[in-house]
């Protein structure tokens, strides 16, 4: 090994990720950012002709629609997958048996594809086979839920499998927060008789901030990035009643031959995103360094 | 944290985190339930649930019908194969990294784990283009190369989470005793890196083997794997409740397998290294 390979090898090793990322993702992210700009049907073109695709793009209520669902989509699920995972987190860390298995289970969720899960979930919803049917073989012959195939009501059948998806893993990372908290403290609390709920929300919880943000962070780019989740329950459907932005995307790239509204509206979700995870980065950046 | 709780709060509290479990897990079981059900059985009202006629002929007429034995096995080229792929790029720079780190390092790791939040749409139209134009599409070698590279950043984190925890003093040991880099690799490296390896395989393998976006949106029929499989089963005219449940049960056995005999790796994997 000559000398400057010796040298020069942490490197050299680290180049083949490092480029791949970049061409990868920066690479593409160019071009596409770059089509959006033209006028681009069913084949791209490459004349930059401004931002007439933005302008489509905003005045579609198609695309209103899948904003409005992204929003009531990601409100809903990052707030009740917290809280669940959470709840679940305290839940599991009252020294209760069994711990590892019960982990385990909560975590399936997320380890299984939502594309496979889903058909436990359409069976669940349709109405006249699941809940519904079950709710009123019990007697309860007036109970109704046919979320799933009322447009008003469909997209909080999304977010009930997104929900049920994540909050095992929000509870994975909850748990993981609990048991750094230093245990001397939570002693001392209750040497002095402070009762248990007070010692988990005066104490605990405040000190897992860095926790719930990254919670947020991950919980908030799910959201953003669904899209197996509503292609497996709904297709997007009744009509597009449960259109997100990825589905928008999608339909418009591949259905509708229509690439440039495509391209503008993976810019505006990327967009999106960046605003959410750039501050976190940058914080994450500034705590290494001080 | 870490108390003292007595006996039978203990016992109450570990019922009601079972019960929980019991809820989440319940739609995994029904999938299994529904797929030894009858057509008839599957959509009956009010649902059955134990006391059927089990039946195997649903796994019977999945494989004669679709020939799942070939999406099974595109699923597992395509897994291993990114996963392999990914493995051999990431553990010298995720080495690199751990070890002989620069002040850019942990920029660079977050940047590079940043990449992964955006949303995969973004790129996937050029993919498309240059997979059209290389004749890659519903290609397995394609949709390998692609599974890579996205998963590269994930594997690149946990192979770093888990290489920082090899103490550097036994590097240092091994460096005074004069060991050569080759042999500092191969002896005394290698040994200590296997089981974060293995897990960090481990969490690939399941992240590529549910992976939907790119599987569905880059192959037809040649390459596809077994996501895009039941995908194409469970169009809503004329839902096969219990075929394509036995077509899901042999889609999620493996991972439900593999992930209970290894189950501090699920967590670990799953929550990027934050659950240890």
């Amino acid at each position: 090994m000559s000398k400057w390979l010796e040298e020069h090898l942490p490197k050299v090793v680290l180049a083949p990720s490092f480029i791949a990322v970049l061409v990868f993702v920066y690479g593409f992210i160019i071009w596409t950012a770059w089509v959006s700009l033209t006028r681009s049907r069913l084949l791209p073109k490459y004349e930059i002709e401004g931002f007439i695709q933005y302008e489509r793009l905003f005045a579609a209520p198609r695309w209103d629609v899948a904003m409005n669902n992204l929003f009531i989509f990601g409100t809903l699920f990052i707030v009740i997958s917290m809280v669940l995972g959470l709840m679940l987190a305290i839940l599991l860390d009252q020294n209760i048996r069994t711990e590892g298995a019960i982990r385990t289970i909560y975590l399936y969720p997320m380890a299984l594809s939502m594309i496979v899960t889903g058909t436990a979930w359409k069976w669940i919803l349709n109405p006249g086979l699941g809940l519904e049917a079950t709710v009123q073989g019990w007697g309860l012959e007036n109970f109704t839920f046919n979320w799933l195939v009322d447009p008003d009501k469909a997209i909080y059948t999304v977010v009930l499998a997104a929900i049920w998806q994540s909050s095992g893993f929000v509870m994975a990372l909850f748990l993981a927060g609990l048991r750094s908290v230093d245990t001397e403290i939570i002693r001392a609390a209750q040497v002095d008789g402070i009762p248990t709920w007070r010692v988990y929300s005066a104490i605990i919880i405040p000190s897992m901030a860095p926790i719930f943000l990254s919670a947020f962070i991950v919980l908030a780019h799910l959201a953003i990035k669904s899209f197996d989740l509503v292609i497996a329950l709904t297709g997007g459907g009744p009509g597009f009643a449960t259109d997100l932005p990825a589905t928008y995307m999608y339909a418009m790239a591949f259905s509708r031959g229509d690439i440039g509204q495509a391209a503008s509206s993976a810019m505006v979700m990327m967009g999106v995103v960046f605003t959410i995870v750039v501050p976190y980065l940058y914080s994450e950046l500034r705590a290494k360094n001080d | 944290m870490a108390r003292a709780v007595s006996t039978r709060r203990k016992l109450i509290y570990t019922l009601a985190a079972w019960t929980a479990g019991l809820l989440i897990f319940f739609p995994i079981l029904w999938t299994v339930l529904t797929s030894f059900k009858t057509e008839a059985d599957a959509i009956a009202d009010p649902p059955v649930f134990l006391f059927f006629d089990w039946t195997l002929e649903n796994y019977a007429i999945v494989q004669e019908r679709s020939d799942y034995m070939r999406f099974l096995w595109n699923s597992v080229i395509i897994a291993g194969g990114s996963t392999l792929l990914g493995v051999l790029i990431a553990v010298p720079a995720a080495w690199s990294m751990a070890f002989v780190p620069s002040r850019r390092t942990k920029d660079i790791l977050l940047w590079m784990l940043s990449t992964k939040m955006l949303p995969a749409v973004g790129v996937l139209y050029p993919i498309y283009l240059i997979f059209i134009e290389m004749g890659l599409l519903d290609s397995r070698i394609g949709l390998t190369l692609v599974l890579m590279l996205i998963n590269l950043p994930i594997i690149v984190w946990m192979l770093y989470t888990y290489f920082r925890e090899i103490p550097a003093e036994i590097l240092e040991a091994a460096r005074m005793d004069g060991a050569t880099l080759r042999e500092e690799i191969l002896y005394v490296l290698t040994p200590m890196a296997v089981p974060g390896i293995a897990s960090t395989v481990l969490l690939n393998i399941i992240l590529a083997w549910n992976e939907a976006f790119w599987t569905l949106n880059l192959t037809a029929a040649k390459a596809a794997p077994l996501t895009a499989f039941i995908a194409s089963y469970s169009s809503p005219e004329g839902l096969f409740y219990a075929k394509l449940s036995a077509a899901s049960t042999m889609a999620i056995a493996p991972i439900l397998i593999l992930g209970w005999f290894s189950q501090k790796q699920l967590v670990r994997g799953l929550t990027f290294g934050a659950v240890k």
